[in-house]
């Protein structure tokens, strides 16, 4: 971003001392013009919604009749009432802290393998990004298999190795797990992008390092992972905000009334059935603010630590 | 890293990638073999990961089906789709014109807002958004999916501005001297040069609309505007207790929703991982 920031500054200084008043004026004009549609998107589907949320959370509201005032009552009621929110917290938190770290471990060890310079990488590289690209739906509807009990394709791998699998999708301790197992199909989306990363890497680094006889193991913690760390901080902050607003999975594993519910709603889900089902906008709503402070919560914390294991390359310059 | 490799390294890392890579293709072969099941064996739910049987028939059946009529819902996938597309890449290419080429007060500020939008979470403009929609009489029609890319998205947006502000400035002032107007100017000379960045953009929101889920199995409320992705999970429930769905037609309709993202995907990744290699790494620094 600081890159941007210094461009944007770049050519400001150059036209600005170049162009009249008038000039400036027209070309603002223009700017706001050309960049309207987005400034009114913003506007009526962004800012707008989002005020207008932050009231409804502090209301009763059924869609149909007037939204009546409450204060914090829906707030108070999910901290200290309602133990299905409890859970749908709980879930998706285990689920986060399970899929962040082990999508970063196993993207990290695939990345390393496909980036030794052998012949067929390139097939490797796109088998593994291939299930990424399928539809969750998809997806879901084929894990049901994967997972089933007794002749799914899990447990009958398992099996050969005289191990008796879980039920998976259908045992409350089991469902998250699986869960977690069909996201990481989808490792390649990660691996990509932290390849590009170690392609990226100066050789130069490698050959110092090699000619004061450093071993691999040290290559890989003290130039590739160093290097790296940037492309894993920007995956992971995408990752974990996207696995906290985790829907499709759940919504339609729902359905199915073998499927342990409270071992598996999460917070977007739980809003869902509030807002679509139960007529409870307001509720619904105090719902989606919660979610939106811990995203914040987090993305902050990430950010703050960051300075402690990100490392950019221009701060050995300084 | 030009290290030289000993054969025992590359042996074990070809065993390795080649587990992963069977991992990962086990589930498509699965969906295939499926998607081949004869009905008894559906019933039984006697499936293999080798296919058994091979019912091309089914594939057939899903569009002489009246009450699955899969080409509808392929053909209400296309119209999001396509409406989405033409939205995002013109407006889009158009407010990243803004943002690269012209200087005015308060576009830093307006540039942070833009990538400050991406970390916003869709579930906190949600209900209001159902609210504007449902008062506006779009609920059951695919306005409340199509219109909103015409404001532009924040990250195709970003995408598109990293793009043109590589493209050397002076194309534009030659043009200025020659009388070409900023609205010429964007589509004469800097839309035919965004052609990749766009192409990019123009994939990464069929991927999107394509298995897009929640806000179409809300907005549309009708079985028969239902996108393919909707409709896969309606043929999924089943619809009288005790019965069972017709797992080998449920397939065949995911294979049908998977296919075309391959396909784009294998003519397409040129583009998209150029985009978000400079995307993600220009973020970053």
């Amino acid at each position: 971003m600081a890159a941007s920031q210094t461009s944007l500054s770049d050519t400001s200084v150059i036209r600005r001392a170049r162009k009249p008043l008038k000039a400036r004026q027209r070309e603002s004009l223009w700017f706001y013009l050309i960049i309207s549609p987005w400034l009114i998107g913003l506007l009526l589907l962004l800012a707008g919604p989002m005020v207008y949320s932050m009231y409804l959370s502090f209301t009763n509201w059924d869609l149909f009749s007037a939204p009546e005032w409450v204060g914090l009552d829906n707030y108070i009621r999910l901290f200290t009432r309602d133990r299905t929110f409890g859970s749908a917290i709980g879930n998706t938190f285990i689920y986060t802290f399970l899929y962040v770290p082990l999508n970063i471990i196993f993207s990290l060890a695939i990345a390393y393998l496909l980036n030794k310079h052998l012949p067929g990488m390139r097939f490797f590289r796109t088998v593994i990004y291939l299930p990424y690209v399928v539809p969750v739906v998809a997806t879901t509807m084929v894990f049901r298999w994967v997972f089933a009990p007794d002749n799914g394709l899990l447990n009958g791998f398992l099996g050969a190795f005289g191990i008796d699998g879980p039920a998976w999708l259908l045992n409350p301790s089991w469902v998250k797990f699986a869960l977690v197992i069909m996201s990481l199909w989808g490792v390649g989306s990660s691996v990509v992008f932290l390849l590009a990363g170690m392609q990226g890497i100066p050789s130069e680094l490698y050959e110092a390092a090699a000619i004061d006889g450093a071993s691999e193991r040290h290559h890989f913690f003290r130039i590739t992972l160093p290097m790296l760390s940037p492309v894993i901080f920007f995956n992971m902050i995408m990752s974990i905000i996207a696995s906290l607003q985790t829907f499709t999975q759940v919504y339609i594993l729902s359905a199915d009334p073998n499927t342990p519910n409270n071992a598996i709603v999460m917070i977007i889900p739980y809003l869902f059935d509030n807002a679509f089902r139960f007529n409870r906008m307001g509720y619904a709503s105090a719902i989606a603010w919660v979610l939106f402070v811990i995203i914040f919560v987090f993305t902050l914390l990430v950010i703050r630590s960051s300075s402690a294991w990100v490392f950019y390359e221009n701060e050995m310059k300084r | 890293m030009n290290r030289r490799i000993g054969s025992a390294e590359a042996l074990s890392t070809y065993l390795v990638l080649a587990a992963i890579s069977v991992a990962m293709i086990a589930p498509f072969l699965l969906m295939v073999s499926i998607s081949l099941a004869g009905d008894t064996a559906t019933v039984q739910m006697d499936f293999h990961l080798i296919p058994q049987e091979f019912n091309f028939d089914n594939y057939v059946r899903v569009f002489t089906t009246p009450n699955i009529d899969i080409g509808r819902h392929i053909l209400n996938s296309l119209i999001i789709v396509a409406g989405s597309i033409i939205g995002q890449v013109v407006v889009s290419s158009f407010v990243a014109y803004g943002f690269a080429r012209f200087n005015a007060p308060g576009k830093n500020a307006l540039f942070l807002i833009l990538l400050g939008t991406m970390m916003i979470p869709g579930a906190v403009t949600l209900i209001p958004q159902f609210a504007l929609y449902r008062a506006l009489g779009w609920l059951g029609t695919f306005a409340p999916l199509i219109v909103p890319n015409f404001f532009g998205g924040a990250f195709n947006i970003f995408l598109i501005r990293q793009f043109i502000v590589r493209l050397p400035a002076e194309l534009d002032e030659a043009a200025r001297i020659d009388g070409v107007g900023p609205l010429g100017i964007f589509w004469y000379i800097i839309f035919p040069l965004i052609r990749p960045i766009a192409v990019a953009v123009a994939i990464l929101t069929f991927q999107f609309n394509w298995s897009w889920f929640l806000e179409p199995l809300l907005y549309l409320q009708d079985a028969n505007l239902m996108p393919l992705a909707v409709a896969v999970r309606t043929l999924s429930a089943t619809t009288s207790a005790g019965a069972t769905p017709m797992w080998n037609l449920v397939m065949v309709s995911s294979m049908l929703l998977t296919l075309p993202m391959l396909l784009v995907f294998f003519f397409g990744q040129k583009y998209v991982f150029e985009a978000n290699i400079s995307g993600g790494s220009a973020s970053i620094k």
